[in-house]
């Protein structure tokens, strides 16, 4: 992980309340699918947690969503040319091994874009069946990087678009044709939670990447914990934020 | 070069920048972004006797200029620390063990355990987040002078620093009551306690419903409490709140403190500290100052 000065290339708005930032570092940086930057807002003393979309060399591009104050002061503050901090990579990221071939991914909210992080790593070596769920057909942003998988279902709460339901949903449906070796997911905990108790009892291995509040971001101050299944806690931001579904409380 | 070393409670001290407590683990993490030997000395994340799991989530929040954390003292133990982190970080650095009890008997035992395996001691009695203990024994002057005793009597060899808490009557008098207790030093100030609502969903944004609030809007409140106790106590003195560059730590030392923690900074810049070590430097270069020890207390009242 490093701390550096990055130039900020483009930061625009791709669907309702979601941006993407695309900034330059100074050299390239070696990033796993899941893993995150901490973000420098000018005047917040946090910086905000943010998941790697896309890492190109030195091009880093994240995407969030208007959530607060900070966040949209990091849309209106940060335009192309200037100067943002940033300290990255940090936490775990996703893996697949070897006899993983085919990978399902289960996104909702804004853990769709790690979820793209992982399509983008692994759409060569794998057969990677997405599963996206989106509010409606205003919240669908990227869907050209979604496809560089093998097959992608959107699914929408309205049926605006794709299918009409949840992305868990959708995946259920689906399980059975696909026979996934493992299924990656990130969203909202409701969405994991659904996941978690749709995919039990299968011998099949379901990894999540968890969101919490965070202070330092590199497994220092203890902020971020969450409840390990068998007690004790672990920190999201060091010892996550991926974990296997079962070892964590949701 | 300015000569940036600093001499507390005779242990010398290559710079007077120290992460604080609870922002910086056991430094192990920031030691990937920088090397932590550079640091004047390290402030763990605070210990207790047994293991302890904190707080529930969130245990963080942000208001303007500030944060607020209620972690809860979340720690593996004095055992675990000794164990795996000690060794290393006394190979890096100056180590100052934060320490936390439940009452009187818990902090003369986890003193004696330390007594003489770090350089010193800094005792949490101000710690809001605790609610047996912890703020019940920093706030009341009789109170500050026993626990300050009892820890004092379990060492033998290394220097004990009392952190006071900044949410009492009267700060300069617990200082003196820590004086009195037998402390080496000082250390101020600990976090003020706060509330911040998410008005959303009418309930504050803490699980813990308050936490300690640090940052840079709270510096000028402890530098006037650092002023104060300094010109109260013949202790060494070592301030923090709020500092976020080399400028705001020479102000602590114009008011009296032989040293600085930096602690909320870090989350912002995790290079801050380096950075200040740097910009010390530069601005005593800059202002003819050989030595920067020659700036602790020279802050001239006005008439």
């Amino acid at each position: 992980m490093r701390e550096l000065t990055a130039t900020v290339l483009e930061n625009k708005q791709i669907a309702e309340e979601i941006y993407s930032l695309t900034f330059a570092c100074e050299e390239p940086v070696k990033v796993r699918a899941g893993q995150f930057a901490m973000v420098g807002v000018d005047g917040f003393p946090l910086r905000r947690p943010i998941a790697v979309c896309k890492a190109e060399g030195e091009r880093i591009t994240l995407c969030y969503r208007l959530k607060g104050e900070g966040t949209r002061r990091l849309a209106s503050r940060y335009s192309r040319g200037e100067k943002i901090s940033v300290l990255l990579p940090l936490g775990n990221g996703f893996s697949v091994t070897e006899e993983q071939k085919r990978v399902a991914v289960v996104g909702g909210g804004v853990g769709i874009f790690p979820l793209i992080a992982a399509i983008r790593e692994y759409a060569e070596s794998k057969e990677i069946y997405a599963y996206m769920g989106f509010r409606g057909k205003e919240a669908i942003c990227m869907q050209y990087e979604m496809q560089r998988g093998k097959e992608l279902v959107i699914a929408t709460d309205d049926g605006s678009v794709g299918y009409r339901g949840t992305a868990v949903q959708a995946f259920m449906e689906d399980i059975d044709r696909v026979k996934p070796h493992v299924v990656l997911a990130c969203g909202p905990t409701p969405m994991l939670r659904a996941l978690k108790s749709a995919t039990a009892g299968r011998d099949l291995p379901v990894y999540v990447s968890l969101e919490e509040r965070m202070g330092c971001g590199v497994g220092a101050c203890l902020v971020c914990v969450c409840d390990l299944r068998g007690g004790g806690h672990a920190r999201v931001c060091k010892d996550g934020p991926v974990f296997g579904i079962g070892e964590v409380e949701l | 070069m300015t000569d940036l070393r600093v001499n507390l409670c005779g242990v010398e001290l290559k710079n007077p920048v120290i992460p604080a407590s609870g922002t910086f683990g056991f430094g192990r993490e920031f030691d990937e972004i920088y090397d932590i030997s550079l640091l004047g000395a390290v402030a763990t994340k605070g210990l207790t006797l047994e293991p302890r799991l904190g707080n529930p989530v969130p245990r963080i929040a942000e208001s303007r200029g500030v944060i607020l954390n209620a972690v809860g003292l979340q720690n593996p133990g004095v055992e675990h620390f000794l164990e795996h982190d000690l060794a290393w970080l006394r190979s890096k650095t100056r180590v100052i063990a934060n320490v936390a009890g439940r009452d009187m008997e818990d902090y003369a035992g986890i003193c004696a355990r330390l007594d003489g395996l770090v350089d010193f001691l800094e005792l949490n009695i101000s710690c809001p987040n605790v609610k047996c203990g912890g703020m019940a024994l920093g706030v009341k002057p009789e109170n500050v002078e026993n626990v300050t005793r009892i820890a004092k009597a379990a060492l033998k060899a290394t220097p004990l620093i009392v952190k006071l808490s900044p949410n009492v009557e009267n700060i300069a008098e617990n200082a003196r009551a820590a004086e009195a207790g037998g402390a080496d030093c000082l250390s101020l100030v600990n976090t003020f306690t706060g509330m911040a609502i998410d008005i959303e969903k009418r309930r504050p944004v803490l699980a813990n419903n308050t936490g300690g609030v640090s940052g840079a809007g709270i510096k000028p409140i402890a530098v006037r409490m650092v002023y104060e106790v300094a010109h109260a106590v013949r202790l060494p003195v070592v301030g923090m709140g709020g500092i976020v560059c080399a400028e705001d730590a020479i102000e602590f030392l114009m008011a009296g403190a032989t040293a600085v923690q930096v602690g909320t900074q870090n989350f912002t810049d995790a290079l801050a500290c380096p950075k200040i070590i740097e910009g010390l430097d530069k601005w005593c270069a800059s202002h003819g100052v050989a030595r920067i020890s020659e700036l602790v207390g020279v802050a001239q009242m006005n008439g």
